[in-house]
């Protein structure tokens, strides 16, 4: 249970206590692992104001639709080895109700994260600077990749005069395919990196932080040429799967140039609460930094600098 | 030849016939994104017509990419028997579109014709056919090819069971293919998209499979999708590799993205024959799909459907047991929709199948990609009716390691309920004595990955 | 991360023999190219078996350390090893040996000699999920889907390990074993009967004593109340009166369903259906004890596995199975390890979800718990931690640790800090921020720990991303 859950809980408890009611509000809330289908109502066709469960809070590794299984124990074992949907059973040759439910809600959510735009209020709390690249659109960005990785002069001129130049370090934060990754993991993850560069005697300050609307990875490599930084690092939302739409990505380069070879690129993926936690993340992406300063190096040269041992 | 034509007293010219072929296409995200489509519908149009009325010969005599630059298209030309190209090369591509669908055009005719034609042509009269053209024409043709089983005879339609797992773990990963098999899925193979593509970890899985299908007499063939000089080492290992991977492309430029040459297939072809597990003669299995030489920029400025076209007359060379479009795997930036996916993968298939190859398709799409589950079972019962040797076989069609949307088993399930087709004929008979089918119908325990436990 | 190796040994000091393995542990990457390592040990390979020699006591009471360093010296040098090679291992004092007068000194004195690795000494609990695992019984239990449990019949006691799914869920052991009577090979002279046994024969009114000749015969009813004993602690047959009588600390809990057994230790290797014609021919009670137990109920009510090693597992699994590995988000600073025998002090979860002020006072309450006397050693502190916690969860963690640990940092002990959830590297940066200036800590993840537990960790692997750990559990159930 994370801290909402529980403040909820606690909060509907109280209210029970206070008001010695609710308690069907409560099953509701609390009882998230329980069946999906909330008990019917028997009061004909009257709105009851009952909430059915959350079917996105049934964990899938334990969800088990097969009425009767030949070794149940057994099933539900070799089912937690995978996040597959498995143990869904079926209707006939077609899915379980249920099941198919889930998938369409957990493909309405990557489909949201995608094709909506990140909170624009987000890089206003930050303190970020806000760009855009050459898109319009997001229908252009999805379509012109091309374009996600270009800024347009006025927008350079921006960059120019809003971030402090010659860094070592420029943080950038795009949102990529996945607004609902940014959403999800900027705030942690950016005090994070702060924290950790710390122990490396580095940093960087959030007011120099780069929003880019409309981003694909290569934007940061204009960026690179723009600001003279030694070091870019780019957080970027990943193409939403069912599993998460939250997972967002770190592409970190030494001295990017436009048209640089892709292998140059260090990459830190999986970066959600279900992967790697945003916090741990900033603290390696601290340590990566601090490596390539260093060795001024990144991608497949600074691997084989390290596996030289160096 | 005549490159221009006159649509609502509009003169449209065209430069090329690779600009003719591009700007016939139809509406495609990655040739918008390569700068090669017609700037209008209309245009489009003009461009059908001038194709329609193009003959063979002067497709035969314009490779999208030239002979001398490019190994694909050597493989291509050289591969055209030349006795049965002059007796076609007058037809125009109408002609051949028409001929394909006439009702007395019969499959061995087609066997023949095949012998004479280029991918070009292929090409070419795809983009003169529409939907139902594209499933009708495909229909008449049947592709068997043999590894441990027979795939293609009239009346069946198989499955890849594909059961990718994040961290290839092997315990979930057989949880996977246990629940798939009691569906009667994995007939055409059981394949894994490996997340470590090592040698070590390659063979380990090649083994459990192996160790698995051999256990309970499974008759079907394994494959590990690593790249394929992976493979050839872990066949040089002793490993039980059924069906032997990779990824193509229909340039060289393409091929070389890869990492891979023609003689590199041929040789890994000849090692699976003498060291791998399944009989043969057909032991190689290919995926490709629209968009893939753009995005390694090695499409020659060709459209995407004719560079796709060429990947199989590629392939053919290969006589794989199966080969199949990863039709919208790519993203949104080459196909666009569903609307366009559901096209590429009608056109695929039967480009495929008119080049002899068996083929299959991973309905699929991205979750950044305008379609849902929806439009990917409309273009399932579309390929089910054109014929389609296979499709996957990914647990409720979400494939948890690539994160993007396929096919179910429901799917291959319900495709053989709807048209009354049925798994390869052994796999059925091990379905039917495994008691998970009876007459060809799915039994109480199909579905039900624990009866493989204990 | 390239690959790397961890050279272990594993010396088992048993009530009857003495053998050592030597086995090479594989650190492997398991993340994709573009993930964050993730470390394990890939493989485990036992690269060579000593030969297994009798314990040699000085007395009946003490231990020979001489005789055992030799072959130490010995066994390394038709390896072809040096110490130094070592990086991990343990030396395991087990069944009635470790209750010899001078174990403790004989451990100390090789952990120097064996190589400068960790040593534990083991205590019953830790001995039955070694031998368990060396006899590769929670494998089996993983494949089969079953609890198996592994008992291990040595010399002097009989330890059992319950396994389900590959983890281990009880232990028990018992004094039960091939050797609690030793007799002469040739005139069958009884030279030792150990004291729970003399209990039994008084109380069974058997006319058997040392220096008397015996049969087999006359051991009979010695060997029936054995195994009955045998039978009872996995829940078979009717209950002796004297099963409480031979066990050594604590019987395995009643509640866990058992499936199956694996047999280990040497008397695994006596399971004859017949008996030899030498009934003695080891000079011990373990032939006779090993056609008991072949004839038992428990192989006629469960489902026996072979195992895959029966003398060796426990040293196999002091050598292979003892050590884990943590890394790549993980912090540590230099010079401070390898560090040795460090207590768990595990905090307890509801308290972790308080604010900073009031963990810290949690945490340095129970330090003092560890105060003996006005000495202070120092502990590791573990922790759950939280599932993917904000930044604001891991500065409410720092703060209170490194409020709560003032009495550690006033002695300028290490800081030690486990945590289970995947939080590490942002906890050790955090506190870097709050500890003095180049104060030495270790803040790891990913390792279960209780209270109770010891640990140890090692020197920095695979280029100093990944630390091995032993866990020590020396209190279980």
């Amino acid at each position: 249970m994370n801290e909402e859950d529980l403040k909820t809980m606690i909060e509907g408890i109280l209210t029970d206590m206070t008001s010695g009611k609710g308690s069907s509000e409560k099953k509701a809330i609390s009882n998230t692992q329980g069946s999906n289908i909330a008990s019917g109502t028997t009061a004909g066709s009257v709105a009851s104001g009952e909430v059915l469960d959350d079917i996105t809070k049934i964990d899938l590794r334990k969800q088990f639709l097969v009425p009767h299984p030949h070794d149940r124990e057994g099933y539900l074992k070799i089912k937690s080895f995978t996040p597959a949907r498995l143990g869904m059973w079926r209707a006939g040759c077609r899915y379980k109700t249920a099941s198919v439910l889930r998938f369409r809600a957990d493909h309405a959510a990557a489909q949201d994260a995608v094709f909506s735009d990140v909170d624009p209020n987000l890089p206003k709390e930050m303190g970020f600077l806000e760009t855009q690249t050459t898109c319009t659109s997001k229908d252009e960005y999805l379509t012109r990749p091309d374009y996600g990785r270009k800024f347009s002069d006025e927008m350079v001129a921006k960059i120019k005069n809003g971030v402090t130049p010659n860094p070592k370090i420029q943080m950038i934060v795009g949102d990529g395919l996945s607004s609902a990754a940014i959403e999800a993991n900027v705030k942690d993850i950016i005090p994070a990196i702060q924290q950790g560069l710390k122990v490396y005697n580095l940093g960087f300050e959030t007011k120099d932080v780069i929003f880019v609307k409309y981003a694909r990875v290569g934007a940061e490599d204009q960026i690179g040429e723009i600001t003279n930084a030694d070091v870019v690092c780019m957080l970027v939302g990943e193409r939403p799967g069912l599993v998460t739409a939250k997972s967002m990505s770190a592409y970190i380069a030494y001295k990017p140039k436009i048209g640089m070879p892709e292998a140059n690129r260090t990459v830190v993926s999986n970066i959600h609460d279900g992967g790697l936690p945003a916090v741990e993340a900033g603290a390696y992406i601290a340590e990566m930094l601090d490596k390539m300063l260093r060795l001024k190096k990144s991608g497949i040269d600074l691997k084989a600098a390290e596996n030289a041992g160096n | 030849m005549i490159l221009q034509t006159k649509l609502f007293d509009h003169l449209y010219s065209f430069g090329s016939v690779k600009e003719v072929l591009a700007k016939a296409n139809e509406v495609k995200s990655g040739d918008e994104l390569a700068g090669v489509a017609a700037t209008d519908a209309t245009e489009r149009v003009a461009a059908k017509v001038v194709l329609s009325n193009l003959t063979l010969q002067d497709i035969y005599n314009n490779p999208v990419v030239p002979y001398e630059d490019d190994e694909v298209t050597r493989i291509i030309i050289d591969g055209v028997n030349k006795r049965i190209y002059e007796e076609i090369k007058n037809w125009t591509v109408s002609d051949f579109r028409e001929w394909i669908l006439d009702d007395n055009t019969q499959d061995h005719e087609i066997k023949r014709i095949r012998q004479g034609i280029t991918s070009e042509m292929a090409a070419a009269v795809t983009k003169l056919m529409t939907n139902m053209d594209l499933v009708v024409a495909a229909k008449k043709i049947d592709v068997e090819k043999t590894a441990n089983t027979t795939i293609g005879r009239p009346g069946t339609f198989s499955s890849r069971l594909q059961t990718n797992h994040p961290t290839d773990d092997i315990d979930g990963i057989m949880a996977g293919v246990m629940e798939g098999l009691s569906m009667g899925i994995g007939d055409a193979v059981i394949g894994l998209n490996p997340n470590d593509d090592s040698v070590d970890n390659v063979v380990k899985i090649l083994n459990k499979f192996e160790e698995f299908r051999a256990q309970w007499d499974v008759p079907t063939q394994c494959s590990v999708l690593a790249h394929v000089t992976t493979q050839m080492e872990a066949l040089k290992r002793g490993a039980p590799v059924g069906l032997c991977f990779q990824s193509i492309a229909g340039s060289e430029k393409g091929n070389t993205a890869f990492g891979i040459t023609a003689d590199m297939l041929s040789e890994a072809r000849d090692l699976t024959l003498h060291q791998g597990q399944a009989a043969g003669p057909n032991v190689m299995y290919f995926e490709t799909g629209e968009g893939s030489e753009l995005s390694a920029e090695a499409n020659f400025g060709a459209d995407e459907l004719t560079m796709e076209s060429r990947c199989y007359g590629f392939a053919k060379k290969f006589d794989p047991y199966i080969v199949n479009t990863v039709v919208g795997f790519i993203g949104p930036e080459y196909l666009y929709n569903s609307k366009q996916v559901i096209r590429a993968g009608l056109e695929d298939h039967f480009m495929g199948k008119l080049q002899g190859i068996s083929m299959g398709c991973d309905v699929c799409y991205t979750n950044h990609m305008k379609a849902d589950q929806n439009d990917a079972e409309n273009l399932a019962v579309l390929l089910g009716a054109a014929g389609c040797n296979y499709i996957m076989g990914v647990p409720h069609a979400d494939d948890v390691m690539l994160n993007y949307e396929s096919t179910g088993y429901q799917e291959t399930a319900t495709i053989r309920e709807i048209f009354g087709y049925h798994p390869i004929k052994e796999f059925e008979e091990w379905m039917e004595n495994m008691d998970l089918s009876h007459n060809g119908k799915l039994t109480e325990r199909a579905g039900d990955a624990s009866i493989f436990l204990n | 991360m390239k690959d790397d190796q961890i050279l272990s040994v594993g010396i088992d000091l048993g009530t009857s023999t003495t053998q050592l393995v030597l086995s090479r542990l594989t650190i492997k990457n398991f993340a994709s190219a573009f993930s964050v390592p993730r470390i394990n040990i890939s493989k485990k390979e036992v690269i060579y078996k000593s030969d297994i020699i009798f314990t040699p006591l000085s007395t009946q009471t003490e231990i020979d350390a001489n005789a055992i360093k030799r072959f130490v010296a010995n066994q390394y040098q038709k390896a072809g090893i040096d110490k130094q090679d070592i990086q991990m291992g343990a030396v395991i004092i087990t069944g009635e040996t470790a209750r010899k007068q001078n174990s403790s000194a004989v451990t100390q004195a090789l952990s120097g000699y064996a190589g400068d690795f960790v040593v534990a000494t083991a205590g019953p609990d830790l001995e039955s999920i070694i031998a368990g695992k060396g006899a590769g019984t929670n494998l089996l239990a993983k494949e089969h889907r079953k609890n198996i449990v592994n008992m291990d019949i040595g010399g002097g006691t009989s330890n059992l390990g319950l396994f389900s799914d590959e983890d281990i869920i009880d232990t028990a052991c018992f004094d039960v074993g091939g050797r609690l009577i030793k007799v002469t090979p040739k005139e069958h002279r009884i030279t030792y009967i150990s004291p729970k046994v003399k209990e039994l024969i008084s109380s069974l009114e058997l006319n058997i004593q040392e220096e008397m000749i015996v049969t087999a015969d006359e051991l009979k009813p010695i060997i029936n109340c054995l195994v009955q004993v045998l039978e009872n602690s996995i829940g078979l047959g009717t209950k002796s009166p004297y099963f409480d009588t031979f066990i050594t600390n604590h019987p395995l809990h009643p509640e866990n369903r058992i499936d199956g057994v694996t047999f280990s230790g040497g008397v695994a290797d006596c399971l004859n259906e017949t008996m030899p014609a030498d009934e003695f021919r080891y000079g011990d009670i373990g032939l006779l004890l090993g056609s008991g137990v072949r004839n038992s109920l428990i192989f006629k009510e469960k489902t026996v596995y072979p195992s895959i090693e029966t003398i060796r597992a426990t040293v196999v699994g002091a050598g292979s199975h003892t050590t884990d590995v943590t890394g790549s988000t993980i912090a540590y600073t230099d010079g401070i390890l390898p560090l040795r025998n460090l207590p768990i002090l595990k905090i307890a979860q509801s308290d972790e979800l308080l604010e900073s002020e009031d963990l810290s006072e949690k945490i340095s309450e129970k330090i003092s718990w560890y105060q003996v006397e006005n000495e202070l050693n120092n502990v590791a502190i573990a922790l759950v931690g939280k599932h993917s916690p904000s930044f604001d969860d891991v500065q409410r963690y720092a703060a209170g640790i490194v409020k709560g640990a003032q009495v550690l940092i006033a002695k300028h002990e290490p800081l030690i800090i486990m945590i289970h959830e995947d939080m590490a590297k942002a906890l050790g940066h955090s506190m870097f921020a709050r500890l003095p200036a180049h104060y030495p800590f270790v803040c790891i993840d990913s390792v279960k720990v209780e209270n109770g537990d010891y640990i140890d960790i090692g020197e920095p692997i695979a280029g100093g991303e990944v630390l091995p750990v032993i866990v020590k559990t020396l209190v279980f159930g």
